[in-house]
């Protein structure tokens, strides 16, 4: 089963209380069903999930994007960096 | 130049970076804190950052816009961590042969980056605070 690097921040941070979680998810997963599990195993971010998207190496990816063990997810809430 | 810092931005090394002896102009973006939003008062901002990502998407949007444009020159910094009402978050300098140009592709600029950029700002209130919304980063295909 691929093990999921997961990293959270700004409001996901705050509700989840960590910054970086590991999530074994079955072969073959995608980015959707990470987010799905994330919501079960934390109920609290539900609100959150309609609108996040997620970034893997360092780049947004679709939701279909399947994950590989290893792989390094970063969870983005909708972003507003600047003033 | 490019940087995600906790310390207070600082203009003048930046526009010495943007600018070349073939610039006739320099555009310098400050974005600050202000005491206000939606009718709310705000007494500070909390900002947080996808650090390594966030720099490399700087760099995408200076590509981009370096692309579109005839620039000589073009820098970005955001500061993080807990800023004051009145310091500055945000600091993006573009420097060109012309003023129109230097203008319009600082504007793009700074659009892009808070477009693209993984940064986020809590507004922190009297009687709370909450994460902002801003933009749903777009995937590329």
């Amino acid at each position: 089963m691929p093990e999921i690097h997961v990293r959270l921040f700004a409001g996901l941070h705050d509700l989840v209380g960590r910054r970086e979680l590991v999530l074994s998810m079955p072969d073959g997963a995608t980015i959707g069903q990470l987010r799905d599990r994330l919501g079960e195993e934390y109920p609290i971010v539900q609100p959150l999930l309609s609108t996040l998207v997620c970034a893997v190496d360092e780049e947004y990816v679709a939701p279909e994007h399947v994950l590989r063990d290893g792989e390094d997810v970063a969870l983005i809430p909708p972003i507003s960096g600047g003033s | 130049m490019f940087a995600i810092t906790r310390e207070p931005l600082d203009p003048r090394p930046l526009v010495d970076a943007v600018r070349r002896d073939e610039s006739g102009a320099v555009a310098l973006f400050y974005g600050v804190v202000r005491n206000e939003n939606m009718g709310r008062s705000v007494r500070y901002l909390e900002y947080d950052a996808y650090e390594a990502m966030a720099l490399k998407k700087m760099r995408e949007v200076a590509d981009e816009v370096c692309a579109k444009y005839p620039l000589t020159g073009i820098g970005v910094l955001h500061r993080i961590g807990r800023l004051e009402i009145g310091e500055t978050s945000l600091l993006v300098a573009v420097s060109s042969p012309h003023r129109k140009e230097a203008f319009e592709a600082c504007h793009e600029a700074v659009d892009r980056v808070k477009q693209t950029v993984p940064v986020w700002k809590k507004e922190v209130w009297d009687d709370g605070s909450q994460w902002i919304e801003g933009y749903v980063p777009e995937v590329r295909q």
